[in-house]
């Protein structure tokens, strides 16, 4: 069994990147844990668990600020949640070696499309399609950052949604929230401005993630050994993350991202192409 | 000179009603709230468990339950003279994954009773009953 110690460090670390990204906390702890010994299946388990924690502690803070779109998640969720049953059931069946390059992959594309995006800054007033209004995706934040409330009007829903139902799959599938992919999918494909698209996915992925975890619970993958160290320690170091990101300008947010995304996706994919697990 | 009015104007004209807020309140404290009973149960759990065994590594398997017989089986444990920490701790596993759950129960009540927006209620509701599904998955 691993030390209880450097299960709670590495998860205090996981839970702060996690936040500070609206990525969730799994994208750095699976890898860790599966460097410490733990299997790569017991990890998503308990990293998927710990998602619900980071999220939705995360997400409080968010959505009483107002920068939440509550509609965008609701919306949204439909299509993560039967994703993350799918993408669970998946996992229960797979071997551990597509896993790790799957997991790789996922980190590497996530990482490639932000890159592209980054030249392009957010526009306010970009037009609305029709399915889009009927869905009343638009609202306002009051931006710290910039000092002033910041106006948007969500696009594109019908590319946006089966985009979703492959994120949710991917979470249920490697029990990371996909913050990055569901991020994504806001910024590029719905035109939501960066501060919103995070904290919205920080919603979107605590129900996601639940999904998948009553698939894990019910397979017998969720050890209790992990959830006090792993679950308390990524939830302190959400709480440290969840402060910093209001205060943070897009730009810091999107560079931080960048850095984190390419180390974790050559690291995943080499292990997985060389089997040693 | 009108700096300090401009953001409430802008705000005035298309910030959500007051009711909105209210619901960005209820959702965040039912999101906060839900996390830190978890927590502390898991702690409580895990201290008691430290006091009674001297280590912190709780080494008890969880196999083939749902949620609610993760909870049940350690409760009918405690009824019948065994009270042990396990039972806070899946406690706390169980009000870590009611969390979200809840959140959406209020988000259904929130579009049916409130807005009575009905694309919602049904968005909403369709989303509770996959996760009640779910919920009772049987291996």
């Amino acid at each position: 069994m691993v030390s209880f110690h450097w299960l709670f460090l590495i998860s205090i670390l996981a839970g702060f990147v996690g936040a500070m990204s609206g990525m969730g906390g799994g994208i750095i702890l699976i890898p860790a844990l599966t460097l410490l010994g733990v299997d790569i299946k017991h990890a998503i388990a308990i990293s998927i668990l710990s998602v619900i924690a980071t999220s939705s502690g995360s997400a409080s803070a968010y959505v009483r600020d107002h920068i939440t779109n509550l509609k965008v998640g609701m919306f949204l969720e439909m299509f993560t949640i039967v994703g993350a049953l799918a993408g669970a059931h998946i996992t229960l069946a797979a071997s551990p070696r597509p896993l790790y390059i799957i997991f790789g992959l996922v980190l590497l594309g996530s990482w490639i499309a932000l890159l592209v995006a980054g030249h392009e800054t957010w526009q306010a007033d970009a037009p609305q399609d029709p399915f889009s209004r009927w869905l009343e995706l638009e609202g306002c934040y009051p931006d710290e950052a910039l000092r002033q409330t910041v106006c948007y009007k969500g696009r594109r829903a019908y590319f946006g949604a089966p985009m979703m139902f492959g994120a949710g799959i991917i979470a249920g599938l490697l029990g990371i929230g996909a913050g990055a992919v569901k991020v994504l999918i806001h910024d590029l494909v719905m035109g939501l401005p960066p501060k919103v698209s995070t904290t919205t996915s920080n919603l979107i992925i605590g129900v996601t993630a639940l999904a998948g975890t009553s698939v894990y619970l019910i397979a017998g993958m969720i050890q209790p050994g992990l959830v006090a160290p792993v679950v308390l320690g990524v939830v302190l170091g959400a709480f440290l993350g969840t402060r910093l990101l209001v205060r943070l300008s897009n730009q810091s947010v999107r560079r931080f991202f960048l850095i984190v995304l390419l180390v974790l996706a050559v690291e995943m994919i080499i292990r997985g192409v060389r089997g040693v697990l | 000179m009108s700096e300090p009015g401009v953001p409430g104007t802008a705000a005035g004209a298309v910030q959500p009603s007051s009711r909105r807020l209210d619901m960005d309140a209820l959702v965040g404290y039912i999101l906060l709230d839900g996390v830190l009973l978890s927590m502390a149960l898991v702690v409580a759990g895990l201290f008691w468990h430290w006091l009674k065994t001297g280590h912190l590594v709780l080494d008890y398997q969880i196999s083939g339950m749902n949620l609610f017989q993760l909870v049940g089986t350690e409760i009918r444990e405690a009824v019948f003279g065994q009270l042990r920490p396990r039972l806070l701790v899946n406690l706390g596993i169980a009000v870590l994954m009611l969390t979200p759950f809840l959140r959406v129960v209020a988000s259904v009540v929130y579009f049916v009773a409130f807005l009575r927006n009905w694309k919602y209620s049904l968005f909403t509701t369709f989303v509770l009953s996959v996760l009640t599904y779910s919920l009772f998955l049987r291996s």
